[in-house]
């Protein structure tokens, strides 16, 4: 049937559905094995989800069912496919920083540091140690707004408008702190080749203190209205479950891989910024189905609560630039940096000319591993600029997860995977 | 004012009356200006995130900036909305969609450019795979930043409010132009045209 793409049931009208059910109350005893088959198929009805859907975000799933069940699955990506590795080759190496915090918006420090790692270790230039520890503190207050996110999305995916508003209601005072440290809300930019550009405010540490106290307080009540909530409970024990052989060879990355019961992060397995000298675990959890994500994203932001704490404390004095990008400033901008605390780009910025080479750099960021290369030919521009995001890794958890559950599980798998269209198309 | 024979009273001639009546309230704008309200504080979004500033829009529609109070309050069906927000870039793939939900929309129905992206490429303005706003459907707001911040929108979210209620032309004037059949089947475009 030549129905348009879009808004249609595909290949078998509602008529179909009917008739097979009236041929299956006939007697199929006589039936040779392909009529049968046959039969099966008639039955099939193929269901359009999105893009202007509330269960499904900035893509399509269409969804092959037999009666209730889900028998096939084909995620319709690329509806936020903004060409951002053709465009960083496009720009100067600085600029290609706010252009890949746009994919990743909900998380976008861990964007930025992936790729400023990767274009440090092409430049040759190593950061100072305060603006590693300042990197990291970013990061994780990064990765808790990202987890609340998460969690809210998830609680209006399971019908739990309560735990959206108080999910974005957390999230704001984290997102004030990083408003105080970078002066943007959501965009920071905040960190550059060779170090970040702001230090830490006076009384930063104070008010951070009070912060974590009041999230770990409304972790408490988390874990009565969301966690131990029997409803919630109901709708994600023992539904989508990965196994964990399953989970490395799909190539399912971060706290949905932990969540299968494998040990990996990369903060601890390829160790960057602050990580190799703080103290921390690696929840994992061996159900993996959806209420052991949902209770990974918990746990690690009580981690990350634990980090920040970890950082504040230790975090060592100094500059937060490295000195191959000081010696570059001009004396005004190297006044303004004793005066303020603050890096003004000098015209460097503007002309690096890394050497001919490759280079390679992997960030934990919220959803999972950020891998970024990088290849110079020695101009201004990189000759090649290649990233995978975590959420495109997890692409492939649809359509092995949902085969077999039924329709109304949909939204708890898709909730589950805390999938970030936007992030997974680049 | 006069009585009947049979007991009834007559109070002058009504259907002069209602006619009357009904003219003074067109005459004094308080018809229009009943349906401007309404539709002032109840402009329904339509849930159709076209990029990232989404994450913003949820903030938005979050405690802390709760444009609830304003009567924004985004909804599933593109049926039941009057509003939408295009959050950000439009890619090639997306526009259609978003076509498709604005022609299902019924009128009146308003469009919020959220975004430098949505205005005119933003960050991306060299991508091939982008689109502005303007291109897809008519935008009565266009607003800035990139992100905006939630308080920006809610500004656009009152700057909309008050052209509703200056700018409207009267209900006569309002052109409903039927929506080009881009989607659907023959069958259901003759079953539409019968």
């Amino acid at each position: 049937m030549a129905y348009e793409e879009g808004f249609s049931i595909e290949k078998n009208s509602v008529e179909g559905a009917k008739m097979s059910a009236s041929q299956d109350r006939a007697t199929t005893a006589n039936l040779t094995y392909d009529e049968l088959a046959g039969l099966k198929a008639e039955r099939e009805l193929v269901l359009l989800i999105g893009p202007a859907h509330p269960g499904s975000g900035h893509m399509k799933i269409k969804v092959w069912m037999d009666g209730d069940i889900i028998q096939r699955v084909d995620p319709d990506i690329g509806f936020v496919h903004r060409t951002t590795e053709k465009l960083s080759e496009n720009r100067l190496y600085i600029k290609a920083i706010p252009i890949v915090e746009r994919v990743m918006l909900p998380d976008t420090i861990n964007a930025n540091l992936a790729y400023v790692i990767a274009l440090e270790r092409l430049l040759g230039i190593e950061p100072t140690p305060r603006a590693q520890y300042l990197r990291t503190l970013t990061s994780e207050i990064n990765r808790i707004t990202s987890h609340l996110y998460g969690i809210g999305l998830y609680g209006i995916f399971l019908g739990s408008s309560t735990v959206y508003m108080w999910a974005f209601a957390d999230r704001e005072p984290l997102i004030d702190l990083l408003e105080e440290i970078s002066g943007a809300r959501i965009t920071y930019s905040y960190i550059i080749p060779g170090g970040v550009r702001w230090d830490l405010p006076a009384g930063f540490k104070e008010r951070a203190e009070t912060v974590l106290q009041y999230m770990e307080a409304r972790l408490k009540d988390y874990e009565k209205i969301w966690v131990k909530n029997p409803v919630v409970m109901d709708r994600t024990e023992g539904v989508g479950i990965v196994s964990k052989s399953d989970a490395i060879r799909l190539g399912i990355t971060g706290p949905n891989l932990r969540a299968s019961g494998v040990d990996y992060d990369t903060r601890r397995a390829k160790p960057y910024a602050a990580y190799p000298n703080l103290d921390f675990n690696v929840p994992t959890f061996s159900e993996g189905d959806c209420y052991a994500r949902l209770l990974q994203r918990v746990e690690e932001i009580e981690q990350s609560i634990r980090i920040i704490r970890q950082v504040l404390k230790d975090i060592p004095d100094g500059r937060i630039i490295s000195d191959d990008i000081y010696s570059k400033m001009n004396p005004l901008q190297k006044r303004m940096y004793e005066m303020k605390h603050r890096v003004m780009f000098p015209a460097y910025m503007a002309s690096m000319r890394p050497a001919a080479g490759r280079s390679t750099a992997s960030v934990e960021a919220g959803r999972g591993e950020i891998f970024f290369y990088l290849v110079s030919n020695g101009d201004k521009v990189p000759f090649r600029f290649r990233w995978v995001t975590p959420s495109f890794l997890n692409l492939p958890f649809f359509t092995h997860v949902m085969v077999g559950q039924h329709l109304a599980d949909l939204p708890a798998i898709y909730g589950s995977s805390d999938y970030f269209p936007p992030e997974a198309d680049r | 004012m006069g009585g009947g024979a049979d007991g009834v009273a007559y109070f002058g001639n009504l259907e002069k009356v209602s006619k009357k009546a009904v003219s003074f309230l067109k005459k004094q704008g308080y018809v229009k200006s009943m349906i401007n309200w309404g539709d002032k504080f109840s402009l329904w979004p339509v849930h159709l995130m076209t990029s990232c500033c989404g994450t913003e829009f949820a903030a938005a529609s979050g405690p802390r900036f709760d444009l609830e109070r304003l009567g924004f309050l985004p909804f599933g069906g593109p049926r039941q909305t009057n509003l939408i927000v295009i959050e950000g870039t439009t890619t090639l793939k997306m526009a259609r969609s978003v076509r498709i939900v604005w022609e299902q929309m019924p009128a009146p129905k308003w469009v919020i450019a959220m975004g430098a992206c949505a205005m005119d490429g933003g960050i991306f303005y060299d991508s091939y795979n982008t689109v502005p706003a303007r291109d897809i459907v008519p935008v009565d707001i266009f607003l800035a930043g990139c992100p905006p911040r939630p308080e920006a929108l809610a500004r656009a979210v009152v700057m909309l409010q008050e052209s509703i209620v200056k700018n409207r032309p009267p209900a006569a004037d309002i052109q409903v132009t039927a929506a080009p059949a881009t989607s659907g089947s023959k069958d259901v475009v003759e079953a539409v045209s019968k």
